[in-house]
């Protein structure tokens, strides 16, 4: 989040688009802490559920229709005047000219300019056409530079494309594809928007509810572009709150335990793009913005990766760092369609269930059936390392060999977890772990060690680098110094480091305070840029774990600075100069954050002014506002401004697209899906896909979280007093579907998909009601995805069938990400 | 005798996460309980000998019609005036020196009169040891400077934990808070030490009547009519005694008299 | 749904209502044979003092079953709180115990000598056989229980029903032990006729103090059983009988049957509506 959990309490307005006070209550005390100042709380959900029950306004909307609703809401800002009009033209591109040729999904039909086959056959959309976006692009002047219009009136400028764009997302089309009633619409938007501008902030929440889609990635950067428009990131009580969704997911992208980049978002070379170092550093780092220095970062990764095997006469170890082999993808998804495929031959589950947890898990199950061997390691037997026991599986014919291995839960070792506000705290070992549990990393260390003995002396080139690698922390193998692994990933001085006049700044093997302290000639060591700072050296020459630091807030600091370590560099609210206008004030002094102090002292003694205020700038400290680019807070992107105008490969204007099964036409455009949306061919029937409008499915469904419940629940259906929590594995229907089909409240139903079917307990609440689409009567119902055919024998409710066995093979384009909270199923009285 | 400590919830503020429900489980070693089906998310219909702190969703649409999902996390109210107290004839359950009720497990023979005394229905016999359970406060922690474990863990702050006379005016305000923010069926429930049993040490802060939440408008002592019920007795005695005595007095007559004593 | 809690009491307990029941009308009804009578009155203190003895046996035993840890009964003595009738109530069915054995063993072997000790005893006995007797309803009502906290005059009927089953218990003795004739046997019939109308306009007083609450036993499953068993057959008839049958001997027994019936009826439909 762009935001800090904490500061929500100084919002004005707090917009929940997801289902927050159940699944992030501890983050959600903010919330209430907000509403005791006067704050206006709106929860935005197809369900009523334990946030609206704390909520001003619920509003309910169908799932999959996020982009029309923000759309509308885009439009009403721009049609009533109620944008940050200063904001917009000086901190965003709005007022940048755009390529005459580009022309936005209204006046193409519900595409933009540039969409072509690509001769690649086939029926996935995501291969047979793509976007050209040639004219996706900024005018330049003489000099290069994008021209603008701070007027914000020519029809080429982004802002004036951006109303065309969403001319067509008016309230009553925010009725007809949403199912909001218009005046509800109208209150909302008056709401939201007249709580943002330079007096008030407004912040807007999510979590999976609009990430989970096929148009995943446009519906947040249309939540992005709503609060850009209102003015509200980097602002106190503002901002984009991203609410993850596990307690350490953050950690595991910050560290990019994914296929597609390396640690600190850097990007994953490409093996044919990219044949060298040199190549890949001139492909991949823009001319502008903070970016402009990943190359310090990639080779001081390097340098951690590789430790002192990694010179400048060897690219750093670049040759032995594996690449992708092309620009293809290796997602969760696309995993297990090779794998059923029979592709894959072996498989580590660490601390993964995808037996229950993934999109189509019936066909994970039947994929797992295919490998040689499978290794899985987990806190319990989770159903993944029992897959061949699944209900409907054939054990006989399952020729996997599978390996479970104990592993030790936090508790039972040292470690860091980073949580959504990019928090990183410290975690100590509590007991230690009986028997042959082994926590990962001793797992992993210990595991390379093994392999690098069994590959020593190995002449072939692809061994190389795996020997080089680097992988000792600490003198005992079984028990990796987890500090020494912070402060590997915090970066260190490779050798002695010494300014221009000698005095030497980084003794040899010292942690970095910063990264800007990070070279590309192989002198600092970092494996993860963004987290520089969270380990420093003590005056006593000790090393300090800021992540371990619980200095609670005060009046003083109400941002909490002395507790844990927030990325990057310890800011708490990013691209906060936006909080202070041209001059470098505070827009406003009610919201004012940080701001510019002409008077305190600068860079160097000579100089003067700096920026100060209730939290450390996301800017160059001393870079003035009336200096070049000191008016550009959005320091990450080349052009240093907020992105209304942002080309991605499914458009630079989010546009509303169905989910891939929908009861109901586009009632927007004549473009049904996302025209770039990725859809695997499975073979055996294993990924069949309802028509749109189907009969057989006629009921929108939704899959969710409970409070009290984890994920695919390894870590609470093992547990009696979390599994007792629910009677059994439930869905949640409307009083007026059940009375369509004489369910009564607490009998057996079948609820089924064209993937699968699963049997749960009917909940008939009030809580859920049909939608009018466009005058027609469309059901949605809500089933929870925690359960599994594992659990507690004494507790039979805590094992049930897996939700995931409904949902399809089908993802965003951008970062394959399942479509799970939209999709069509039917519904049976009793068990089918 | 200590200041006496106080638990108000503030069900204004709950989000009906359970966490206070598990921390309770947690603390006191609470055994595996089969949930019952209720309808909703709520897990057991009332307090068991395994349940303690139980977390209410009460389904009910506001006056104009708008849904509204009640959250209410129900203790036992540690009564200034206790019916379990007073009914339990072995001494097991008292009152600590800071107010709070408890019951002795290693007093209890399960008689079940203080189950039947409760009327709150928080007091529940336990099959498998044959004694009654209830909150108990987290005795154990409130002896070592600690407050209970449900209000240590609430993300909200809705269960909160101090003494008695400065979360009464801290509910009072909050009242009146509410009430100005438009809550107007908002009320304290046992904040008030001249109110029904006294006052309660667990008292709440409740969106609705009492009645919504299950709970009793005005809770009685149920021990409040031994004297009256004692003293028709006695009446009864002295009608029956006298019938007695007058059919057994020698009047003489067909079977001769011995004389009357 | 209902949130107060049921004690979960069922037939162990209402045995014992009834049986202490008997046992403090049968011990008052000895006290005043002994104290009010004849000489020809000495068969009924002497049963009226053994089965109470016996009876009171019967009832501790009854008791420490129903306990949830039976063998922590002794924990009742633990505490002596007056205002709560199962405290007193276990204090009191001990002392009472100490009572009835006194008294039964000077009516087998004290002789005439101990003759004046044993009704001065018995005198202060019987207040404690009253106790027992009516103590059970009082401890009903002092609980949340709906029907059995709006009851005021639980303890005062089952204080008249004790004793006119003791009395009923007392005379089916002396019947099938061959006293029916006896002066004695009369006596105790004619006290409890008595004791039977008072416990008629006493059940009609609670009843009509109950109002819609007595619905639990005067409507719904329980209702034959209350209505047919025992104010018919359990007051009514004894009644009717004991008048007509003064001559049929059998009859006679017979309705001191039914009185008996009709007392364990009463406990167990009042019991058992909350159980």
């Amino acid at each position: 989040m762009t935001t800090n959990l904490i500061d929500i309490q100084n919002s004005d307005v707090i917009m929940a688009t997801s289902n927050f006070a159940e699944n992030h209550p501890v983050g959600f005390q903010w919330v209430m802490k907000a509403k005791e100042r006067g704050a206006k709380f709106i929860h935005v959900d197809p369900r009523f559920t334990r946030t609206s029950s704390v909520a001003d306004v619920h509003v309910p909307l169908r799932s999959g229709t996020n982009i029309a609703f923000f759309g509308g809401l885009i439009s009403y800002a721009i049609q009533n005047n109620l944008y940050f009009k200063d904001y917009v033209v000086h901190y965003t591109n709005a007022s940048f000219l755009i390529d005459p040729a580009f022309k936005t999904a209204t006046d193409g039909g519900g595409l933009f300019t540039g969409l072509e086959q690509t001769g690649k056959g086939g029926n996935d959309p995501h291969v047979a056409q793509a976007y050209k976006r040639d004219s996706w692009k900024y005018q330049l002047d003489g000099e290069g530079n994008p021209k603008r219009d701070l007027t914000l009136k020519d029809p080429s400028s982004v802002f004036q494309l951006m109303k065309r764009h969403y001319s067509r997302y008016t309230p009553e089309m925010v009725e007809r594809i949403c199912g909001i009633p218009k005046d509800k619409f109208v209150q909302v938007a008056k709401l939201y928007c007249e709580n943002s501008g330079p007096e008030k902030t407004g912040t807007i929440t999510y979590a999976l509810n609009l990430t989970q889609h096929t148009n995943g990635v446009q519906n947040i950067r249309a939540l992005c572009m709503l609060q850009i428009l209102l003015g509200n990131i980097g602002r106190p009580g503002g901002g984009v709150v991203a609410l993850r969704g596990h307690a350490n997911v953050q950690g595991a992208t910050d560290l990019e335990l994914l296929y597609h980049e390396l640690p600190g978002y850097l990007a994953m070379p490409l093996r044919d793009l990219h044949p060298d170092l040199k190549t890949y550093l001139e492909k991949v780092t823009p001319k502008g913005g903070f970016w402009v220095n990943l190359p310090k970062f990639m080779v001081s990764l390097l340098k951690a990766f590789y430790g002192d095997a990694a010179t400048k006469d060897n690219e750093f170890g670049y040759q032995w760092l594996p690449k992708r082999a092309s620009a293809d993808a290796y997602s969760h998804q696309h995993i297990f369609v090779d794998m059923y495929k029979g592709k894959i031959k072996g498989f580590l589950a660490d601390g993964q269930n995808p037996a229950v947890g993934g999109p189509n898990a019936k066909l994970a199950r039947a994929a797992m059936g295919k490998l040689d061997w499978l290794v899985v390691k987990d806190i319990f037997i989770t159903e993944t390392a029992e897959f061949w026991k699944a209900p409907g599986a054939s054990a006989k014919d399952i020729k996997t060999e599978v390996f479970f291995l104990p592993a030790a839960p936090a508790a039972e070792k040292d470690g860091s977890l980073t949580n959504t506000m990019r928090l990183i705290q410290w975690h100590e070992k509590a007991v230690n772990p009986p028997g042959d549990v082994t926590s990962d990393a001793e797992f992993f260390v210990s595991l390379t060690k093994r392999l690098q003995k069994m590959y020593a002396g190995s002449k072939k080139e692809r061994d190389q680098g795996f020997l080089a690698a680097s992988f000792t922390y600490g003198d005992d193998p079984k028990e990796p110094n987890m500090e020494l692994v912070l402060k590997e990933v915090n970066g260190f001085a490779t050798e002695e480091i010494t300014d221009k006049d000698g005095k030497v700044v980084y003794k040899k093997g010292q942690a970095l305070n910063s990264f800007a302290h990070m070279t590309d000639d192989g002198k600092t060591a970092g494996g993860c840029w963004i987290y520089t700072g969270v380990t420093v050296e003590g005056p006593d020459g000790k090393l300090v774990n800021k992540a371990n630091a619980r200095k609670p807030a005060d009046e003083k600091d109400y941002l909490a600075h002395g507790w844990g370590f927030a990325w990057p560099a310890n800011r708490r609210i990013l691209y906060n100069r936006a909080s202070a206008d041209l001059q470098g004030k505070p827009w406003s002094e009610r919201k004012k954050l940080i701001w510019w102090d002409p008077e305190a002292p600068g860079a160097k003694p000579e100089e003067k002014g700096k920026w100060v205020g209730l939290d450390v700038p996301d800017f160059n400290a001393f870079l003035a506002p009336d200096a070049k680019n000191g008016d550009k807070p959005f320091i990450m992107r080349a052009d240093l401004v907020g992105a209304f105008f942002g080309p991605l490969n499914d458009g630079p204007f989010p546009e509303h697209y169905e989910p891939v099964e929908s009861p109901t036409r586009n009632l927007l455009s004549k473009q049904q899906n996302n025209p770039v949306v990725k859809i695997w061919d499975v073979p055996d029937q294993q990924n069949n896909l309802a028509p749109v409008g189907s009969s057989d499915f006629p009921y929108v469904i939704t899959t969710y979280r409970l409070t009290e419940h984890h994920l695919s629940g390894v870590m609470s259906r093992y547990l009696p007093m979390l599994a007792e929590l629910f009677h059994s594995h439930f869905a949640e229907i409307s009083h007026e579907l059940a009375a369509e089909l004489g369910i009564t409240n607490g009998e057996k139903i079948t609820v089924s998909s064209p993937r699968g079917k699963v049997h749960v307990t009917a909940m008939v609440t009030h809580r859920l009601k049909p939608f009018l689409i466009d005058g027609k009567k469309v059901h949605q119902i809500g089933v929870p995805w925690h359960w599994g055919y594992n659990g507690i024998d004494a507790l039979p409710g805590s094992k049930g069938d897996i939700t995931n066995d409904l949902s399809a093979t089908v993802a965003d384009p951008t970062v394959y990400i399942q479509e799970t909270k939209a999709f069509v199923c039917n519904i049976k009285k009793g068990v089918v | 005798m200590a200041r006496t400590l106080a638990m108000f919830t503030d069900t204004s503020l709950c989000i009906g996460c359970r966490a206070c429900q598990v921390a309770c489980k947690q603390w006191n070693e609470l055994p595996l309980e089969q949930p019952e089906w209720t309808g909703g998310y709520q897990n057991q219909s009332h307090f068991t000998d395994k349940t303690y702190r139980l977390v209410r969703f009460i389904e009910k649409p506001k006056p104009d019609g708008q849904l509204q999902w009640l959250l209410m996390s129900d203790v036992c109210k540690h009564c200034a005036q206790a019916g379990c107290l007073d009914a339990c004839p072995t001494g097991a359950i008292y009152r600590t020196e800071f107010g709070t009720v408890d019951i002795n497990q290693d007093l209890c023979n399960g008689c079940r009169y203080c189950v039947s005394s409760c009327p709150f229905g928080v007091v529940s016999f336990n099959h498998d040891t044959g004694r009654a359970n209830k909150c108990t406060f987290c005795n154990d922690r409130i002896h070592n400077g600690l407050g209970p474990a449900c209000a240590k863990t609430c993300p909200t702050e809705s269960i909160q934990f101090g003494f008695r006379d400065e979360l009464v005016p801290k509910a009072e305000k909050r009242l009146a808070k509410l009430k100005e923010m438009g809550y107007t069926g908002a009320q304290l429930y046992g904040a008030d030490s001249n109110g029904p049993l006294g006052g309660l040490n667990a008292f709440f802060l409740l969106l609705d009547k009492p009645s919504t939440y299950h709970l009793p408008e005005k809770p009685l002592l149920p021990q409040r009519n031994v004297l009256v019920d004692s003293l028709l007795s006695v009446g009864s005695a002295l009608l029956v005694g006298v019938g007695a005595v007058m059919a057994f007095r020698d009047r003489g007559g067909k079977e001769g008299g011995d004389g009357v004593r | 749904m209902e949130f107060v809690k049921t004690p979960d009491w069922h037939l162990l307990i209402v045995w014992y209502f009834f049986i202490g029941g008997i046992a403090g009308g049968a011990y008052f009804t000895a006290a005043v044979a002994d104290n009010f009578g004849s000489d020809r009155d000495r068969g009924v203190f002497r049963i009226g003092y053994t089965l109470a003895l016996l009876l009171i046996g019967l009832c501790g035993i009854l008791l420490i079953l129903d306990l949830g840890t039976p063998s922590r009964f002794m924990n009742m003595m633990g505490a002596f709180k007056f205002w709560d009738p199962m405290s007193i109530g276990a204090w009191m069915l001990g002392v009472f115990g100490l009572f009835a054995f006194l008294s039964a063993a000077l009516a087998w072997v004290g002789g005439e000598a101990r003759a004046p000790l044993r009704r001065k005893l018995s005198l202060l006995g019987t207040i404690f056989g009253f106790f027992l007797a009516s103590y059970t309803g009082v401890l009903l009502s002092a609980t949340a229980q709906p029907f059995w906290s709006e009851a005021r005059l639980m303890g005062a009927l089952f204080l008249a029903s004790g004793a006119s089953t003791g009395m009923a218990a007392i005379s089916l003795l002396l019947f099938l032990s061959g006293e029916s004739g006896g002066v004695g046997y009369r006596k105790v019939k004619h006290a409890d006729r008595f004791a039977m109308v008072v416990e008629l306009v006493l059940l009609a007083a609670f009843l009509g103090l109950l109002g819609s609450a007595a619905a639990p036993i005067t409507s719904g499953t329980f209702a034959p059983l209350f209505w047919g068993g025992l104010v018919a057959a359990g007051l009514v008839l004894p009644l009717l009988l004991d008048l007509v049958g003064g001559r049929v001997r059998v009859l006679g027994g017979l309705a001191a049957v039914l009185v008996l019936v009709g007392g364990f009826i009463l406990r167990y439909v009042i019991v058992m509506a909350r159980a």
